[in-house]
C-alpha cells in the first residue's frame, strides 16, 4: 500500500505535431536544413579530393533542376532558422543591461537578426565583387 | 568552492555538445543564407559570377588554402554538429528509440563527417 504512485497526465504520441509543440518541432527540425547544407558541402569537399571528373560531376548536379529546388528549400528552412534562431537568443543570453535597465527580449531579436541579415547580404555582394 | 573527485567524475560532457550546437547555429544564422545562395543558386546557374567561379582549379585554390581548409571545415563540421543536437533531442523528446541508438544516429555521424572532412582536407595537401 505504500508504493508510490504518481499521477501521470496522459500524452498522446503524435503532442509534438500538435500545437503548441509543433512550433518547437518545426524550429528544432530546422537544424536538419542546416546539416543537409554541410552534406552538400561535404560531397563537394569529397568529390574534390577524388580529381577533375569527379568534381564535374558535382558541379553537374548542381546545375540540375532537382539541385536548384532542393537549395531553393534549403534557403527558405535556413532563412527560418535565423528568425527563430534569433527569437530565442535573449532566452539563452545573460541579460543585457544599458544604462541600468535591461534591454527588451523583442530588441535584442530585432537587432540581431538585422545584423545577420546584413552579414549575409555583405557576404553575397563580397563574393559577386571579388570574383568580378 | 571545491568539488570531490566524484563530483568531477559525474561532470557531463554536453556542454561540449552544447557548444558546438551554438557554434553551428549562430555560424549558420550569420551566414548560412549567403552560402546557400551563392553555392547552391548563384554560381550554378552562372548569375553574377563568373564562368570558371565553379572550375576544378579555383576549387582546389580555395581547398589548399590554410584560410579556406579553416573555413569549410568550419562549416561542414559545426552544421553537422548543429544538426546533431536538435535531432537528437527532437526524438529523444518524441521517445524515438534507445538513448545509445539515438546518440550513435546523431553525434556519432557528426563525429564521421568532421573526422572524414580533416582527413580529406589533409588528402588535398597545401
Amino acid at each position: 500500500m505504500n508504493e508510490r504512485r504518481p499521477y501521470r497526465r496522459p500524452m498522446p504520441g503524435n503532442w509534438w505535431a500538435k500545437p503548441p509543440y509543433r512550433a518547437y518541432t518545426a524550429r528544432e527540425l530546422s537544424g536538419v536544413a542546416v546539416a543537409a547544407y554541410g552534406g552538400v558541402l561535404f560531397a563537394g569537399l569529397l568529390s574534390l579530393s577524388r580529381g577533375p571528373e569527379s568534381w564535374a560531376g558535382f558541379v553537374d548536379f548542381l546545375k540540375s533542376p532537382a539541385s536548384l529546388l532542393l537549395h531553393v528549400l534549403l534557403l527558405a528552412a535556413v532563412i527560418f532558422h535565423v528568425i527563430t534562431w534569433f527569437q530565442t537568443l535573449p532566452k539563452t543570453m545573460p541579460k543585457m543591461i544599458v544604462n541600468g535597465e535591461a534591454v527588451p527580449p523583442k530588441k535584442i531579436t530585432r537587432i540581431a537578426t538585422i545584423f545577420a541579415g546584413a552579414m549575409s547580404l555583405a557576404l553575397v555582394f563580397f563574393v559577386l565583387g571579388a570574383a568580378q | 568552492m571545491t568539488f570531490s573527485t566524484r563530483e568531477i567524475q559525474k561532470r557531463s560532457i554536453s556542454p561540449i555538445f552544447w557548444l558546438l550546437f551554438g557554434a553551428g547555429g549562430m555560424l549558420s544564422a550569420l551566414f548560412g543564407p549567403a552560402l546557400i545562395l551563392i553555392t547552391g543558386i548563384l554560381a550554378p546557374t552562372g548569375t553574377g559570377l563568373p564562368e570558371n567561379f565553379l572550375s576544378y582549379d579555383a576549387a582546389l585554390a580555395f581547398a589548399r588554402n590554410p584560410l579556406g581548409k579553416l573555413v569549410l571545415l568550419a562549416l561542414i563540421a559545426l552544421f553537422f554538429w548543429h544538426g546533431a543536437e536538435r535531432v537528437f533531442l527532437t526524438l529523444k523528446d518524441m521517445k524515438a528509440g534507445s538513448s545509445l541508438v539515438l546518440k550513435l544516429g546523431t553525434y556519432g555521424v557528426a563525429a564521421l563527417v568532421s573526422v572524414a572532412t580533416i582527413l580529406l582536407l589533409l588528402a588535398i595537401g597545401f
